[in-house]
């Protein structure tokens, strides 16, 4: 039961990087490799909210939110849209740079050591169906879960959503049918990257904040939207709690060595054997 | 004069030269740390080189050179301390990264982009879990230590003449994989990177020319590795980190990705760049980032780029394609007696059916297209030309019925078979590949027939020189037959809407198809250039080929065609000779949208779009 909960709270993290993911891809049909970044630094920042300016840790909402928001419309101008015309290759290697940037620029201020972050829950301690359950992690899936819903839902019942749909299945037809598809894109960047960077002093506790946490991130939180489906929200929270859920059951029967090879493992597997994941969908059409 | 002397020096003067200079740098008295910077300096642009072969040449990011690096790192120091001798661990750990790259390539045949990099990511955080998992052999997180030192014949080298032995084989590595690149080969690699179903469709096996890529650009990565463990004698697992990776790309984008000597200018420049600053540990990350920000940004080609900018200047045959060219009215037509007859093959579609999830995009179509004769399908959009054309070239499986070619059945054969059994395509939107001569972009079309061995490219053995000569000569007919010899060494992808796709026709004719299909020709087009298109089409016909034609231009379909087949929403609505076609009161109403009038019949159909 306890690695259970452990594992859903792991997956948590996958599942809100996966949101992010899906925002920015179902919007502008990029995969915003930078994207646990803005996690990783929101955690950063929920850090030197109460640590180093002394306030209170529901300030690291709002401050992350307008951070992450500026980072995010920068990245768009200044990394994706100039390279929109040269293919995907040139944007692989210019998101890179900017994933790899953000993270020397957090390793510069806040060097190399994991550091404790102070949450918005109390640091009570439950116990649930006789597991114990500290009330950060408890906020960290719920949260998670509101918004993962709330995201699927918004993107399923809004005019805003279903135009992002509609340009994520044909960049050129909505733009036809009027649709702002760059406003689209760039609000997407802020958003994702907003949301991600607010949610510093909700992930902060179970994650801590370290500079090199994106690394492996950025690839299970990946492979939680390649299980889901790529842009499918609802899929991306049975993709990452699953994967949260594995690796847990992995690291608990077989040690903490081979949670990277299975997982490597079963990356393959899902690239291959079904690459449009549990809810997408494939097109045949080539020419 | 200077351009024509610098012409007669053969290319691989100034690297052999550069690599002699090179080698005797120690022996200049000097410093050991220089020669230690340089030592790596040779070790990493056999990395980066290897990376561009994948990345830079076939347009695929994978970071499996770091894992390749580890692996040849371990293979040797395991081996070397077992009492093998340094070359012999060499080999072995060449031989490994080859294999080990063929498997982990495996995945990269069927994945693309995003899929693909991160599953290469992926095996660099692998590293240091798997030393874990095999602690015994590699010593776990400790990792290796007291490697014997680097010896050839049994005899000790020291620093300098190590490096001599780094500086050679770089040399020897940079000069193959140059002579691999300029072939057959490396352009094959940048047709898949331009365009998959263009390789497919000029009968190209991707998947077997992904792998080969893959294998190549392990083997050099593998013998880096195995270096610069001769070089420190130990090894740790946390020398092979994404840092590395990220390192090696933008060495790789520095120097120009799409080129093999750019890899030993981006590494000299990165590492002699950083290494005298004291505190660049610390800015490394932002650093490597930002600079992968401004060189993909900014400058896409890199050191080489400039270069062959400057070289251009010395050189003038590979020159941007001139004004009067891409303007120019018309090209005098040859005489037809100099065309050479082009066999054709009778092809017969019965009962073609395709389905998309529920969606009939082609329902029972049978026609016949016969040697010496143009036939064309018209119909609007939507109503199924397209998927017809792709369904004769393999690209779609059909529902049901069968498609046969002198004969011999084709539907089921994977799309590169069906072009290898002489079915030849033009595509909507021409499509040629970047960095390519018109030339070598017509030829492209005969490297499925007249493959050469990897090993006989590399060494630029007969059997090359030969296939080169008679694809060259090849490409030159097919260009002169569609008007656009004197266009042989300009730029492919530089050229005006009208000429690229008459290139497109000459490819398809280098192949020596028994079935031509061109897709929309003359859409985009003029009226000068539809004529002049129209005349080529004719002339092939004349020649003896098979030509399937698609086409909105209705004015031009009548024109050239001896038989139409008209579709409406995926089904036959009518056959027949042009004239009949212009009578058809069903065509008339369904397709033009009106009645059969002579003085409009000349209007495109397709003014509804």
């Amino acid at each position: 039961m306890l690695t259970l909960w452990l594992g859903i709270c792991t997956g948590c993290v996958y599942v809100l990087v996966a949101t992010g993911f899906n925002m920015v891809f179902v919007a502008s049909g990029t995969f915003n490799f930078a994207q646990p970044q803005f996690l990783v630094l929101g955690t950063f920042l929920a850090y030197a909210t109460v640590f180093s300016f002394g306030l209170s840790p529901w300030v690291a909402l709002p401050f992350g939110l307008l951070v992450g928001a500026a980072i995010g419309v920068a990245e768009e101008r200044l990394v994706i849209r100039p390279v929109r015309s040269k293919g995907i290759n040139a944007e692989l290697v210019t998101m890179v740079g900017w994933s790899v940037a953000m993270q020397g620029v957090m390793l510069l201020i806040w060097k190399e050591n994991p550091l404790a972050v102070k949450g918005l829950a109390p640091d009570d301690v439950f116990t649930l169906l006789g597991v114990r359950v500290t009330a950060a992690q408890l906020v960290l899936v719920g949260v998670t879960l509101v918004l993962a819903v709330g995201l699927h839902l918004w993107s399923h019942l809004t005019m805003l959503g279903i135009a992002s749909l509609a340009t994520s299945e044909d960049r050129e037809v909505a733009m036809l049918r009027g649709i702002n598809v760059p406003r689209l894109g760039i609000g997407a960047f802020a958003l994702a990257g907003g949301l991600l960077c607010a949610m510093g002093p909700i992930a902060g506790p179970t994650t801590f904040a370290v500079y090199s946490f994106g690394d492996t991130v950025v690839l299970y939180a990946f492979l939680a939207m390649a299980i889901g489906g790529f842009g499918h929200n609802i899929g991306a929270i049975i993709g990452g709690l699953g994967l949260g859920i594995f690796q847990a059951e992995i690291s608990l029967h077989w040690g903490d060595k081979w949670i990277s090879v299975l997982t490597f493992a079963l990356l393959l597997s899902v690239l291959l054997l079904r690459p449009q994941g549990l809810f997408g969908e494939r097109n045949e059409r080539v020419v | 004069m200077t351009a024509w002397r610098l012409d007669r020096i053969p290319s691989w003067c100034l690297p052999l030269v550069v690599g002699l200079v090179l080698v005797a740098v120690p022996w200049f008295g000097t410093d050991p740390l220089w020669v230690r910077q340089l030592t790596l300096i040779a070790i990493y642009t056999m990395l980066v080189a290897g990376l561009n072969i994948t990345f830079g040449y076939a347009g695929m990011l994978s970071l499996g050179q770091v894992a390749m690096f580890a692996l040849g790192a371990y293979t040797t120091g395991i081996l070397m301390i077992r009492g093998w001798s340094m070359l012999s661990s060499l080999v072995v750990a060449v031989v490994a990264a080859g294999v080990v790259g063929f498997v982990t390539g495996l995945p990269g045949l069927r994945l693309g982009g995003w899929g693909l990099g991160m599953t290469s990511f992926f095996l660099v955080l692998l590293i240091p879990d798997i030393t874990q998992i095999f602690t015994e052999q590699t010593g776990g997180l400790y990792g290796l230590t007291a490697i014997p030192a680097a010896t050839i014949g049994g005899r000790v080298l020291d620093k300098n003449e190590f490096y001599a032995v780094c500086i050679i084989a770089m040399v020897i590595v940079l000069a193959l994989l140059r002579n691999l690149m300029l072939s057959s080969f490396g352009n094959s690699l940048r047709v898949l990177r331009r365009s998959p179903v263009l390789a497919t469709s000029l009968g190209l096996n991707t998947n077997a020319i992904k792998a080969k890529a893959f294998v190549i650009s392990s083997l050099p990565a593998g013998l880096g590795g195995g270096l610069v463990v001769c070089l420190d004698h130990f090894i740790a697992p946390t020398s092979f980190t994404l840092t590395l990776g990220v390192l090696i790309i933008a060495a790789s984008v520095l120097g120009g990705s799409e080129s093999i000597y750019g890899a030993f200018f981006g590494v000299a420049v990165i590492r002699l760049g950083t290494w005298q600053v004291t505190a660049f540990d610390k800015y490394s990350l932002v650093a490597y980032g930002l600079f992968l920000v401004v060189g993909g940004v900014f400058f896409s080609r890199g050191i080489a780029g400039l270069a062959e900018q400057q070289l251009l200047r010395w050189r003038p045959t590979r020159s941007q394609p001139t004004i009067a060219a891409q303007t120019r009215e018309q090209a005098e037509p040859i005489p037809v007696t100099e065309v050479q007859p082009i066999p054709g093959s009778h092809l017969e579609v019965r009962g073609l059916t395709k389905h998309f999830q529920g969606n009939q995009a082609l329902n029972e179509v049978s026609i016949t297209a016969v040697p010496g004769q143009v036939t064309s399908l018209v119909g609007a959009n939507g109503s199924g030309k397209t998927t017809l054309l792709n369904l004769i070239s393999g690209l779609y499986r059909p529902t049901a019925g069968d498609v046969t070619l002198a004969g011999e059945r084709l539907s089921g054969s994977a799309p590169h078979l069906v072009a290898r059994r002489g079915v030849a395509r033009t595509f909507q939107t021409p499509v040629l590949p970047d960095g390519m001569t018109v030339l070598e972009a017509v030829a492209s079309a005969r490297y499925a027939n007249d493959a050469v061995s990897i090993a006989a490219t590399v060494l630029r053995l007969p059997a090359h020189r030969r296939a080169e000569r008679s694809r060259a000569e090849a490409a030159r007919q097919a260009l002169r037959l569609v008007g656009c010899e004197d266009l042989a060494d300009q730029d492919a992808a530089g050229l005006a809407l009208g000429t690229r796709r008459r290139v497109e026709v000459a490819r398809a004719l280098a192949a020596d198809p028994h079935l031509i299909l061109l897709d929309e020709a003359a859409s985009g087009l003029d009226e000068g250039e539809v004529e002049e298109l129209a005349s080529v089409i004719r002339r092939i016909a004349d020649a003896g080929a098979t030509v399937l034609l698609v086409e909105h231009n209705f004015k031009m379909v009548c024109s050239v065609s001896d038989r139409i087949y008209v579709l409406e929403s995926g089904r036959l609505l009518a056959e027949g000779a042009p004239d009949e076609i212009q009578r058809n009161a069903a065509v008339a109403e369904s397709y033009l949208g009106q009645l059969p009038d002579a003085d409009e019949m000349g209007a495109t159909a397709n003014a509804h779009e």
